[in-house]
Formats: structure tokens, C-alpha cells, sequence
């Protein structure tokens, strides 16, 4: 096994050595990204767990972990995305086999797209979402209202959770669709945020078309294929993706010690306790997880991977927490001419993405005691009555 | 020091979790609580019949030669079933400071009986005020003719009472020191502790002018060593006994029923079940990394045992004390065994140092790092 890990590692390198330019950021035959993407994949590195047959090489665990390491070492672009690409990840579990052909290729080189879930009525209950597709003839055709859309400004393609059956009960009547999100029938209306962004947006669907071919799974098994899209998503949130103000302090991870000493408060031996604190979680997160992926590779399967969410939620809101402490007075003050107390201040408000976006803390805590623990499902009024019926429809 | 396979290892820790339960229930560890010893001859003959009490001793002297991540593994055990006894003291403590002496004849001589189970043997490191760091040494130790005489008082001595061997660290002219002192001997009076958690039994024991025998090579550095070793075996005993004390609180959520259902259906349990899940995987991934990073020497080895060591022992106290409050009246009484947990929690997170002095070594190490 290590053997093959070796061999695969050494393979990696010495492609990157040929192919990559760690000095520039770019792969040595120029070219745009998306040059350098289908580069990628056609040396099969995009997607390294997946089949010769689908963009990949038919490797194990631990031999994709050391091509997705090879390739953040030299801070090159486009690997393991059987791991983090959303889009790809749904379609190669679920799509048709036209679909896999025509859209996974896309979203490896890099096309983008935004999560059209949320809606003003269906939240945390995301199985109760109103937005309609009915099928009409080749197309579905779909109206309603999704809200909180990240990126949907720039993205290329909406994932679309949508009703096509309303006398289904409310997990059972639902599709999934990749809707492409430049086209009449969509508006998009930018949401300020408390971090002083817009990234995300209210999207209003009015007529809007998608392909039938573009349906990712079965009519009516929206839900299941919703599941491993969340998956996917939490798993990025719990390696803690997006803490950082943009343009902003240079790296993602800021040392509280570098702040510490910044602001003459690394003698002090109350935050130095709460400095370690708050380190410890983070490397606690950061063992839980190389913990996982051992036992993954192992085989067995590792009820660790649903916690990196909840944990990471508690290491962003507690990092901020003591930076303003070591701040002080200095964190009421804001923008470019107060760069660390900005990036704080940033860092505060911005904590609570990773604590209410993706799902709860609240909904993590009930998926990790029901599904990792066994304890007893939260009831759920609506559960098994025919959607048209629920209180969500009725009012 | 040899890296047992995987699977030896997974075999070894299997077996030791079968004779634990069937030889360390719960009711054998309450019947032998209430000893006055506090400790289980057979069943100590059983563990060292596995082997586990020769883990850490080396090859050449009739031991295994295996590390602290194998140490570590089986105390995961251990501390699931609350094993009593002399473990800690023996087998990890004092083998650690005999094992990286110099003194090839004390090794000669008390290592292999170390290894068979033989000779109990246990170390005297900190005074009336419980330090576990140098400054903590209280008794003193003077050369007299040939050998030397020790004075002072060493407490929290950890299975003295039923020790055969005491090493005693003593300040002399020349630092720190270790000795090796004969419980029996004219001048060395032991005087058992009352203890809250019934499973550890730690002694005071005042010295008189009682004889030792120095033991080559060992400085402030090996026993910070050797207690760096004890602290990695003592956060696997941590991260087992949360993990178990957790397992059981979880299936008697499932199981006990108010208000027409099971109690594991109200939120408020599950959200704390769910916080306590990050506590116990916690604690299992930082022993296990402190015990890697101790095993190889690693650059990161200080970051990663003290974090083990407060970590471990927050969580264990925090499990511990959560299970009793998730499991209502029922874990107020003494037959239940969840307030052996806690006496153990809270005694863990005392014994060899507290979790503000880790943390603050934490960040101390980290910022050498940094
Ligand atoms: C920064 C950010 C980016 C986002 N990006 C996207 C996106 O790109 N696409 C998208 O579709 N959505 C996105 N969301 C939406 C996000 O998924 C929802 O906000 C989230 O699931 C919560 O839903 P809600 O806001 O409707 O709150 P509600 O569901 O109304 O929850 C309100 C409160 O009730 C609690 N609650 C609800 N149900 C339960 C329960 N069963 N048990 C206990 N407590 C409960 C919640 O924890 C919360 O505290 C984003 C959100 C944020 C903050």
C-alpha cells in the first residue's frame, strides 16, 4: 500500500516539475487556467478516485490524498476535485450517463456554479422548498423564489432543489436540476451582508427553463441526491474554507500569537490561556481530520468527518473572540486604515457563515446524535403527509 | 525502541480488552476499591502474563521494546474499564526514567522484574504542593560514606503502598538526582492517602536519613522525559475512559423513557450528546498524535503533548460530569458507575500537572515555533 503511495507521489512531482512554474503560478506551456485545467484532467489528477473510463486513474484514498498534497504543496490548481467539486460529485454519483459525458468535463475546468436551495419558506427545513418544475415536454419549466444564493452573480449553472410532485409527501416530491443561470426567466437581486459584502443573493425564477437531460438523478429523488451535495459542501466548511476578509491579511489562518505580539499582550497570562484555547481547538480539528482520512483509507468508515462543521463553527466565532480581546479598544475601529481591527471585525461577523450556512449548528448537532449515534429523529409534523396538505402550503 | 505492526498491536490491545472484561468489571473494580490496598494481585499477574507491564521495557531486558503509541493504545483500555493499580506508576513511570538511564547494572538488576510483574515499582517526584516540575522536588538527598541520605517529604505518590521499589528524585549539590530506596529501610516512613476516586492510592512518605542508592544518568531532562511518557499513557487512559463513560450514557438515552419516549429524543440531550462527540474524538486523535510525536521525536513533540495532556483531561472531566446531569437521579447514586468516572476525571486532571500549566506550555511551544 505504501508502496504504491510512494510511487504515485513520486509520479505527481516530477509531472508538476515538468508541467508547473511554482515561481509564476502557472503551468510552464502558459495558457490560460482553463488550458492548465484540461491539462489536468487529461492526466487524470482532477479526479484520481474516479475510473480511467471518467476523468480519473482508479486510485485508493490514501494514494489521492498524496496527489491532492503534491499539488497544494507547489500551489497548483484543479486536483482531487472527486473530493470538493459539488457539481461533479452529484452528477458522477447520480447523473445520467449523457450527463456525466457532457457536464462533468465543465465543471472540472472550472465553469461555476451557486446552490439554489434556501428559500424564504424552507431554511433549515429545506425539504419543504415551494419552487416548482413541471415537466413540459423536453423542459422543466420552474418559478419560485430561492434566497441567501452565493455567487449567483457569477455563477454559469444553478443546483436546483425544486418541486415536481406536490401530492408526495415533502422529501418525496422533490428534483434535482444543473439550470443553466443566464437566461430570462432568472433575476438576480444582490443581499448586503453583515460583513459589509454581497455575495449572496435573492434569485427569483419566473418561467425559467431546464433541460429534462439536465435533471441530475430520478424524478422525486431530488432529496437523495441533495444529501451528498450537503455532504460535500459540509466537508469543505469543517477544513474551514472562507474565513478571510477579502484582499485583506495575507494568510487565511492568522497566528493569534503574531497578534499577541503585535498588540504587546503575548505576557498576559489570562489570554494566554485563551490563546491556547482557541489554537487547541483549531489543532484538535485539524488531528480529528487526518485521524479520519487514515481511517477512511483503512476502510472503516469514520463518524469524525460529520463533525468538522460544528467544531470548525466554534473555532472561527472563538478566534475572533479573542482577537478582539487582544485588540481591545483598537476593535471598534474599521476599514483600510485600521487593517487588523477590518480583518477582526471581518472575522466576527463572518463566523457566523460557517455556523448557520451549509445547515445549523443546531441542524449539525441533530444529524451527528441522530445519524452518527442512533438516538431518536426529531419529529417532524409534515413528515409523511401529502405536501399540498402541509402547513407549509396551507399556512 | 521498535515500532510493533499494526496489526500485532490491534491484537495485543484486543486481548487486553478481553481480560480487562472479564477480570476488571465493574464489580471487580469496586470490590477491589474497597480493599485496603487498593490493588488486585491476580489479576496484575494476568496483565503482566500479557505482557503489558514489559511494553516499554527494552529488548535486552526481558522486555518487549515497544513505544508509547503502543502504550498509549492499551491505556485507552485501561482507562475504559478503570483499571486500579500500579500501571502508571510501574509501567510506564518508573520503566521510563529506569529505561533511559545510564546504569546498566540498576537496568540489569530491576528491569526484567519490572518487565514480569515481579517487582512493583514507584516514583516519589513532587512534595506537599503537587507540582510535578523541579521546583515541585522537596526531598534532598546528601552523600553519606558510599551511598547517600535522603531527607525531606514527597507526596501524591502514586501505588507506594503497594510498591517493592521506590525511585525517589531528590534535589543534591549537584541537581536533580534519582534514587532507589527500599520501602522497608530504617528512615522512610509511608503513610497511605485517603483518596476520592478509590481506584488511585497515593502515599506521603516522609524521609529520615533513609539510604539510597543513586542511579547513574538520570538529570531534570530524563525525568521530564520519563514524565512526558506517563503523560501520553495517562491522556490514553483519558480518551478511553470518555469514550466509555459517553457509550454508556448514549445507550441509556436510547433506553430510558419519560414523556411517552425515549429521552435520547429531546433535543437538549442530543445537542449535548452531539458537543460531547467533538470532546471524546478529540481526545482519542490528540493522545494518539502525542504519542507519535513522542514515539518519533518529533519537532512538534512539546505542542502536541501538552496539548494532549490538557485536552484529554478537559474533556474526560467534562464528559464525565455532562453523563452524570444526561443521566438524571439515576447517576447520583453510588451504585451507578458514573460517578466513578468522575472521581477518575478529576484526579487525571491533577495527577503530573494541571490543565493551565499545559496550556500554558502550549503556547509556549508554539511560540518557539512561530
Ligand atoms: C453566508 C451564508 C451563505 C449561504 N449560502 C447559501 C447558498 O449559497 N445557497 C443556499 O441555498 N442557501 C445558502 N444559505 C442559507 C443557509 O443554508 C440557511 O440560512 C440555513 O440553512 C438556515 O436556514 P434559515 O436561515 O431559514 O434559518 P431557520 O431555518 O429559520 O432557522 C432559524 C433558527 O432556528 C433553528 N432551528 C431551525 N430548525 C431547527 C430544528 N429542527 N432544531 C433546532 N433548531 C432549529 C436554527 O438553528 C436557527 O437558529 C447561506 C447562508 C449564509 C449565512
Amino acid at each position: 500500500m505504501t508502496d504504491s503511495v510512494d510511487e504515485i507521489r513520486k509520479e505527481v512531482r516530477d509531472w508538476l516539475a515538468e508541467h508547473w512554474d511554482a515561481e509564476t503560478g502557472k503551468g510552464r506551456s502558459a495558457g490560460s487556467v482553463r488550458d492548465w485545467l484540461d491539462h489536468v484532467i487529461a492526466a487524470g489528477w482532477a479526479a484520481p478516485s474516479w475510473p480511467a473510463a471518467y476523468w480519473g486513474r482508479g486510485l485508493g484514498k490514501e494514494e489521492t490524498s498524496a496527489v491532492i498534497n503534491e499539488f497544494r504543496k507547489v500551489g497548483a490548481p484543479g486536483a482531487g476535485q472527486d473530493r470538493g467539486n459539488i457539481p461533479a460529485n452529484s452528477i458522477m454519483q447520480f447523473g445520467s450517463e449523457a450527463l456525466k459525458r457532457r457536464m462533468i468535463p465543465e465543471f472540472l475546468r472550472g465553469a461555476q456554479v451557486c446552490l439554489l436551495y434556501s428559500e424564504p419558506g424552507a431554511g433549515s427545513d429545506l425539504a419543504a422548498v415551494q419552487t416548482r418544475a413541471d415537466r413540459k415536454g423536453d423542459v422543466y419549466v420552474v418559478t419560485g423564489q430561492k434566497v441567501w444564493t452565493s455567487g449567483a452573480h457569477k455563477a454559469d449553472y444553478g443546483l436546483l432543489l425544486a418541486r415536481t410532485d406536490w401530492d408526495a409527501p415533502k422529501h418525496d416530491g422533490l428534483s434535482f436540476f444543473i439550470i443553466p443561470i443566464r437566461q430570462a426567466g432568472i433575476e438576480i437581486r444582490p443581499i448586503n451582508q453583515i460583513t459589509g459584502d454581497s455575495h449572496f443573493n435573492e434569485v427569483f425564477l419566473d418561467n425559467a427553463e431546464v433541460a429534462a437531460d439536465n435533471r441530475v438523478g430520478e424524478e422525486g429523488q431530488g432529496w437523495k441526491v441533495m444529501q451528498t451535495a450537503l455532504a460535500v459542501e459540509r466537508l469543505i466548511m469543517g477544513e474551514g474554507a472562507g474565513e478571510r476578509r477579502q484582499g485583506s491579511m495575507k494568510d487565511n489562518v492568522v497566528s493569534l500569537i503574531d497578534i499577541a505580539r503585535e498588540t504587546r499582550k503575548i505576557g498576559d497570562p489570562v489570554l494566554r490561556q485563551e490563546i491556547a484555547q482557541a489554537m487547541a481547538y483549531r489543532q484538535l480539528n485539524a488531528l480529528n481530520i487526518i485521524r479520519s482520512k487514515q481511517e477512511m483509507a483503512q476502510g472503516s468508515s469514520s463518524p469524525i468527518m460529520s463533525l468538522g462543521k460544528l467544531a470548525m463553527s466554534r473555532i472561527l466565532h472563538g478566534d475572533a473572540a479573542v482577537m478582539t480581546k487582544l485588540l481591545g479598544a483598537a476593535s471598534m475601529l474599521d476599514a483600510d486604515a485600521n487593517p487588523r481591527a477590518a480583518d477582526v471585525n471581518y472575522r466576527t461577523a463572518n463566523a457566523f457563515m460557517t455556523s448557520i450556512g451549509g445547515g445549523t449548528d443546531q441542524i449539525q448537532r441533530n444529524i451527528i446524535s441522530e445519524r452518527v449515534l442512533g438516538l431518536p429523529r426529531e419529529t417532524e409534523a409534515d413528515r409523511t403527509i401529502p405536501f399540498r396538505e402541509s402547513r407549509a402550503v396551507k399556512g | 525502541m521498535t515500532m510493533i505492526e499494526a496489526e500485532e498491536l490491534g491484537a495485543i490491545r484486543a486481548g487486553f480488552a478481553r481480560l480487562l472484561s472479564e477480570k476488571c468489571s465493574e464489580a471487580e473494580v469496586r470490590r477491589v476499591m474497597a480493599t485496603e490496598s487498593g490493588h488486585d494481585p491476580s489479576l496484575w499477574k494476568a496483565i503482566a502474563e500479557m505482557g503489558i507491564t514489559a511494553l516499554l521495557v527494552p529488548e535486552e531486558h526481558g522486555g518487549i521494546g515497544a513505544g508509547p503509541v503502543e502504550m498509549e493504545s492499551v491505556m485507552e483500555e485501561a482507562g475504559a474499564a478503570l483499571l486500579a493499580g500500579p500501571l502508571i506508576s510501574s509501567a510506564v513511570l518508573a520503566t521510563g526514567l529506569l529505561s533511559a538511564s545510564s546504569d546498566a547494572d540498576v537496568k540489569e538488576r530491576i528491569l526484567p522484574a519490572i518487565a514480569s510483574g515481579e517487582t512493583i515499582a514507584s516514583v516519589a517526584l513532587t512534595g506537599d504542593e503537587g507540582l510535578w516540575t523541579p521546583e515541585g522536588v522537596e526531598v534532598t538527598a546528601a552523600r553519606q560514606g558510599n551511598g547517600w541520605s535522603l531527607n525531606g517529604i514527597a507526596s501524591f505518590v502514586l501505588s507506594a503502598n503497594v510498591a517493592d521499589l521506590l525511585l525517589v528524585v531528590a534535589r543534591t549539590s549537584e541537581g536533580v538526582g534519582c534514587f532507589e530506596v527500599a520501602p522497608g529501610v530504617k528512615g522512610v516512613q509511608l503513610q497511605p492517602l485517603e483518596t476520592w476516586d478509590r481506584t488511585l492510592r497515593f502515599s506521603r512518605i516522609a524521609f529520615n536519613g533513609a539510604e539510597g542508592r543513586a542511579i547513574g544518568g538520570i538529570d531534570e531532562q530524563v525525568v521530564e522525559h520519563a514524565l512526558d511518557l506517563a503523560r501520553v499513557a495517562l491522556a490514553g487512559e483519558q480518551a478511553g475512559a470518555s469514550r466509555r463513560i459517553f457509550d454508556i450514557t448514549i445507550d441509556y438515552l436510547k433506553t430510558r423513557v419519560q414523556f411517552g419516549r425515549p429521552i435520547g429524543g429531546f433535543q437538549a440531550l442530543k445537542h449535548m450528546a452531539a458537543d460531547l462527540l467533538i470532546e471524546v474524538e478529540s481526545a482519542t486523535s490528540a493522545a494518539r498524535a502525542a504519542a507519535q510525536a513522542l514515539a518519533s521525536n518529533a519537532p512538534d513533540k512539546d505542542v502536541l503533548i501538552n496539548l494532549a495532556a490538557f485536552a484529554c483531561a478537559d474533556a474526560f472531566g467534562q464528559v464525565a460530569a455532562t453523563a452524570i446531569q444526561m443521566h438524571g437521579g439515576i447517576a447520583f447514586t453510588w451504585e451507578h458507575p458514573a460517578h466513578l468516572y468522575l472521581r477518575r476525571a478529576r484526579a487525571d486532571a491533577q495527577l503530573f500537572g494541571q490543565s493551565d500549566m499545559y496550556r500554558e506550555r502550549y503556547v509556549a511551544a508554539m511560540e518557539k515555533a512561530a
